[in-house]
């Protein structure tokens, strides 16, 4: 047992040895793990930038509940070793109360076992969803992501299927484990629903040309192509495959980079279905990104900061709710509750549950370039689906 | 389809065979194995995204600045690193490119961001397809880049073998020593030898980028072109030509004939064949495959 001196030594010893933990009780302590730099990093280095952006905003306002929030960004370049030591720094040596994670899947095992170990919320923002996220949701696992296959697949082959009844399909994906499941699905569901899948190409991100997977699928005659991956992979197979005279139609999932290269490309047979509302929608929140991104100067286009607002938002009412001081268990409890009004940027509302850390609702919207206005136009308005 | 297939074949292949020149050039000259160059490729494709922006977007004044810089950049990375490698083993001049090639990406993403440039919409260049007897087609950017390799591979053989500094990059490759006892300042035939790389490689960046855009990633693509170096034989550019074409068939045939997921394997699966039977390249010289 301690003496009175010998408690006051190991006092003195924590007090210098954890200053960030002392730090912690002055402000709300969020770190982020994320791709900052790497393979993925066009995809969630902006969705990182506009959630700071978001916060910075907060703290300049005064921070929430009349405390600031301190962002902790780690890179991992999605490595998942790096990912993994970011996770042990920011939970146990900084003291995060909510863990963020924003990079590849393959780096989330080591961070959901160190969430779990920290008693710490860990929730994926713009990386993609894991399946422990939906119903019944792990205790500890969040998402707030547009993206998850298990919905896209079957709104993107649906809607072919309504547009032209038995076409032809060809499938297009990457040698990734969610992309190969998405197209895998993507292949039975197109035969369910009557439509003929002619050709399925897995495409390396490395490759140099992407010509010779063009070949292979315009030799296939599909009336329509269907892509589910990376950006880069989606958009540069369609530009191939025009290239090469295919007049066929193509549909993909929109990622962040989506409205920049639907107004590049000019195409009107190139469709997008997105989650997010794509900023020629020009709803009043798109303007305050717009202007807060310009301020801030940062680095990427405003058009592809939407996730990371929304993220913004999301921590917001997450951290508004557990009130101060915050625990990572009052996190916890104001996460299983939220009710995000996301201002039109989704279809409606972010919600979870205690068994539900995805949504539950999901939304899509589809978008494609038109010729006679010159400008991007909405084909569809918000189509939901219940997830279950 | 088949002649569409050729025509594939040659286009991979000139891409393969633009950026293992390079390769070729400084390991055949300084005897250093460039573990860079994809970066240094990387490099010229954003002096390209840079200097698109600062010359009012000017296809001309661009594309020529960035090629500049690419050959200024192998000066400064021979002048500024390689130099004082000189007489250290190959081992740390090797590891010395290693680091550079890291830096390199860092710089990028500090400089440029993540995310992905279109240079050629930015300088208003159309990458239209151009159609070819048979019904084939290939880009604009991919057809230019075929008839740039062909023109410096040729200029190459002409410059080796005809003109005074040729020959004498020749003689510091065979024997620098004795090259230099005859005069040849040795430091400036390395940095020219540099510069001419990574113009190479900066070209097929810049081509690269015009065809299909550049990030960070596009460094991988030099890492692919490197089992065309070796299959050939590092020291031969004939050899570099010949591997690209195996590799670039072989890479085609495997998406085509048997599993688009293998185009990524087949190119080390080539190195690993081509190095059992004849470790030294096709075209290589066992001597050189010693020294190394």
């Amino acid at each position: 047992m301690l003496t009175l001196r010998g408690k006051l030594a190991a006092a003195t010893i924590l007090a210098a040895c954890c200053p960030l933990s002392a730090q912690a009780q002055d402000a709300y302590v969020v770190g982020v793990t994320a791709a900052m730099t790497g393979p993925a990093a066009g995809t969630q280095a902006p969705v990182i930038e506009g959630m700071k952006v978001y916060i910075d905003r907060l703290n300049a306002k005064g921070g929430i509940n009349g405390h600031q929030v301190k962002i902790l960004i780690e890179d991992d370049q999605a490595e998942p070793s790096k990912a993994a030591a970011n996770g042990t720094k920011l939970m146990r040596q900084d003291g995060a109360m909510i863990f963020v994670n924003s990079s590849l899947s393959s780096t989330y095992g080591p961070n959901i076992a160190e969430s779990k170990r920290a008693n710490v919320p860990i929730w994926f923002a713009g990386a993609v969803c894991p399946k422990e996220a939906s119903p019944p949701a792990n205790p500890l696992i969040f998402c707030s992501t547009g993206f998850d296959f298990s919905y896209d697949i079957p709104a993107g082959i649906d809607y072919i299927a309504k547009d032209s009844k038995n076409a032809k399909v060809g499938l297009i994906g990457m040698p990734i484990p969610i992309s190969r499941i998405g197209i895998d699905a993507a292949e039975v569901q197109a035969k369910k629903l009557g439509l003929t899948p002619v050709d399925k190409e897995f495409i390396a991100p490395s490759t140099a040309d992407y010509t010779p997977f063009a070949t292979k699928l315009n030799a296939a005659a599909p009336d329509w192509s269907f892509a589910y991956g990376t950006w880069v992979t989606e958009i540069k197979t369609f530009e191939a495959m025009r290239r090469l005279g295919w007049t066929g139609k193509y549909l993909t999932y929109g990622h962040i980079q989506a409205e920049d290269d639907l107004a590049r490309l000019k195409d009107d047979k190139l469709t997008v279905f997105t989650t997010n509302a794509m900023f020629r929608d020009e709803l009043p929140v798109h303007k305050e990104i717009r202007e807060a991104m310009a301020q801030a100067k940062i680095a990427y286009p405003a058009t592809q900061t939407a996730e990371g607002w929304l993220s913004g938002m999301v921590l917001e009412a997450v951290l508004k709710k557990a009130g101060w001081p915050a625990t990572p268990e009052k996190i916890l409890a104001a996460m299983e509750s939220l009710n995000l009004d996301t201002q039109g940027l989704r279809g409606g509302p972010l919600v979870w549950t205690k068994e539900n850390h995805f949504r539950t609702k999901q939304y899509y919207r589809f978008y494609r370039w038109d010729s006679a206005k010159q400008s991007i136009a909405r084909i569809d308005d918000w189509i939901s689906v219940d997830v279950k | 389809m088949t002649l569409q297939l050729a025509a594939n074949v040659v286009v991979l292949a000139c891409i393969y065979a633009l950026v293992s020149v390079g390769y070729v050039l400084v390991y055949r000259v300084s005897r250093v194995l460039n573990l860079a160059h994809g970066e240094l490729m990387m490099a010229g494709a954003y002096f390209l995204v840079g200097s698109s922006g600062l010359f009012n977007h000017d296809p001309v004044i661009g594309i020529g600045m960035a090629v500049l810089m690419g050959l200024l950049m192998g000066i400064v990375v021979y002048l500024a690193l390689m130099r004082w490698m000189t007489g250290k083993s190959v081992l740390a001049a090797v590891l010395v490119t290693i680091a550079l090639g890291i830096l390199l990406r860092g710089l990028v993403v500090l400089v440029f961001t993540a995310q992905q440039f279109y240079p050629a919409a930015a300088l208003g260049w159309n990458n239209a397809p151009v159609p070819l007897p048979g019904g084939v087609r290939v880009s604009m950017a991919s057809a230019t880049l075929v008839v740039i390799t062909i023109a410096i591979y040729i200029a190459l053989f002409l410059f080796l073998r005809f003109t005074r500094i040729g020959i004498q990059m020749r003689a510091a490759g065979q024997n620098p020593l004795l090259a230099a006892q005859r005069g040849i300042r040795l430091h400036a035939i390395y940095a020219f030898a540099w510069g001419l790389s990574t113009f190479t490689a900066s070209i097929a960046g810049i081509l690269l980028a015009l065809d299909s855009g550049v990030d960070g990633q596009m460094a991988t693509i030099g890492l692919k072109a490197f089992p065309a170096a070796l299959v050939g034989g590092l020291d031969s550019f004939i050899g570099a030509c010949i591997g690209a074409l195996i590799v670039a068939t072989a890479e085609i045939a495997a998406i085509q004939y048997v599993n688009p997921l293998l185009s990524d394997v087949v190119p080390f699966v080539v190195l690993l064949i081509v190095l059992a039977v004849r470790p030294w390249g096709l075209f290589g010289s066992r001597e050189q495959l010693d020294r190394v």
